[in-house]
């Protein structure tokens, strides 16, 4: 069994021969293999090999075609501030006024921004992979990706002032995620990952969730399913229990819950999906190998 | 002589993130002869005081405490149109670290602080060290909060108690919070107190700096 059939086996909760291993390995791949984080990010081939570096070393069963959160909006049209040591963020918005709103289309990931580099790493990962290892790409979830797009203030304002106007701005930012995604699938990724973690009831009521969110959410997840994804991967940090009686109907296989989510409570909530989880983050930098072993054995 | 009762509507206003609403029970308050005192004790203090309630035994979610944030500052800019009033409590000195460029829990700080009377310094995000301890000592801040969602950052908040000492400021407290940061203890982060949340935060500061919950005069 390889890393691929291991994780489309637990997916579809099949028997596999050890739980798959998939940690969330991004940038520390470029400190891994002595490259600058700001190369990393802009580079698809950089990009790539740090990947293949990391994923040989260390062994685990999937590689990650992602940059930071500041793609999409990029390729929309935002300027991005880059730094050597840490990744990039907006310090232009593309939609200032809301008015901006019409004017905007929704980027061609061959030629916007640095959506083209992401894709060269895609190809390059999976010709070098195959189908040994999973190729996971990553889109923006709508509620993160229309925060990137015009500031986390402004957005969470206009979704109380002007609700059907920001729901607008969510139809955009879930078209850009879908022909992203799918240009992703289309140069090789088996799944992207969908990273919405400004959709967290720690951010937003779960009733937000609801009425905003799920309806996009699902549309984007059964876009990239019909483009070929193997898995409909969601990522929302922080407690996030309230909204996973939501997951079914938006269509998730793999759930990615945060460390203070506990594991059986999650898994009474969610008893047909896939969950992955659920170390904390702070234990990769202060807790021993053998500390987190105990963790996810426990 | 007001009572309580008479600053219920206001303070629901308020919860309920109703700028409009909050900004006309002010009017309709002052139109029957409450001062801006009153007002800004009655309903500002007491509705982040339910606030504060209700986030402890409730998830809280930002966009709540936003919205009332955002009613909170409406009403002290109608009562006051010429400016607010000066601070009656501790500076306090904000800052998101070199290299976090996250500032949303670091905002919504800084309006619950600015709600509930104190002085506050924005030192913004990706705020070098040297900058947040020189402007927090030119500002004769009281503490530092410092908010954090990557843990990266850690190595910078540990320098920031012996950066203080070496400078003669062993008074100055230091506060952690944000996603990354709470994760750690206050021991490691080599801090005095670690918030499990905004509110949490402001309790410790309201009694590491001995102030009441009620504005000082």
């Amino acid at each position: 069994m390889n890393s691929l059939q291991r994780i489309q086996a637990a997916v579809r909760f099949e028997q596999t021969d050890r739980v798959p291993v998939i940690p969330q390995v991004f940038g520390h791949a470029a400190v891994f293999a002595g490259k600058a984080l700001g190369e990393y990010v802009r580079d698809g081939e950089t990009l790539a090999h740090c990947q293949l570096k990391a994923v040989a070393h260390y062994g685990y069963d999937a590689v990650f075609a992602l940059m930071d959160a500041g793609v999409e909006t990029e390729a929309v049209g935002s300027h991005l501030k880059y730094h050597d040591n840490i990744y990039p963020y907006v310090d232009r918005y593309v939609i200032a006024d809301i008015g901006d709103l019409d004017s905007l289309s929704v980027p061609d990931p061959n030629r916007s921004g640095r959506m083209p580099e992401l894709l060269k790493a895609a190809r390059i990962l999976r010709r070098e992979l195959g189908d040994e290892v999973m190729i996971v790409g990553c889109v923006l979830g709508p509620m993160t990706l229309a925060m990137q797009l015009m500031g986390p203030e402004k957005a969470l304002f206009l979704a109380v002032d002007e609700p059907d106007l920001f729901g607008r701005v969510l139809d955009f930012a879930s078209d850009v995620s879908i022909t992203f995604g799918l240009a992703q699938i289309e140069a090789g990724v088996h799944a992207p990952f969908v990273f919405d973690p400004s959709a967290s009831p720690a951010v937003v009521p779960p009733q937000f969730f609801r009425e905003f969110l799920l309806s996009r959410l699902k549309r984007l997840f059964s876009a990239l399913k019909s483009g070929g994804s193997l898995a409909n991967w969601l990522h929302i940090a922080g407690p996030a229990e309230t909204i996973f009686p939501y997951y079914p109907e938006a269509g998730v296989e793999i759930a990615n819950f945060d460390y203070c989510v506990d594991p059986l409570r999650a898994r009474q909530l969610l008893p047909e999906i896939c969950l992955d989880g659920n170390i904390k983050p702070l234990s990769f930098v202060e807790a021993t190998p053998g500390d987190i072993s105990a963790g996810c054995a426990g | 002589m007001m009572n309580s009762q008479s600053f219920d509507r206001l303070v629901k206003a308020l919860l309920d993130g109703d700028q409009s609403g909050a900004v006309a029970e002010a009017a309709n308050l002052r139109n029957a002869g409450v001062d801006n005192e009153q007002i800004i004790i009655g309903g500002i203090e007491t509705a982040m005081g339910k606030l504060d309630a209700k986030c402890t035994v409730e998830q809280f979610n930002l966009l709540e405490i936003m919205l009332a944030g955002r009613a909170v500052m409406g009403v002290i800019k109608a009562l006051y149109p010429d400016g607010p009033p000066a601070a009656t409590r501790e500076t306090v000195a904000l800052a998101s670290l070199e290299g976090d460029v996250h500032d949303l829990g670091k905002n919504i700080v800084k309006t619950v602080l600015l709600a509930k009377g104190y002085r506050v310094v924005d030192c913004g995000k990706d705020c070098p060290l040297e900058t947040l301890i020189d402007k927090a000592e030119r500002e004769g801040a009281g503490i530092i909060c410092i908010s954090g969602l990557i843990t990266s950052v850690m190595p910078l908040v540990r320098q920031v108690v012996p950066m203080l000492q070496a400078r003669g400021l062993t008074n100055m407290k230091v506060l952690a919070g944000g996603a990354a940061l709470k994760q750690a203890s206050a021991d490691t982060l080599n801090v005095d107190y670690v918030a499990d949340s905004v509110f949490d935060g402001v309790r410790y500061i309201e009694t590491s700096t001995g102030q009441a919950p009620e504005r000082d005069q």
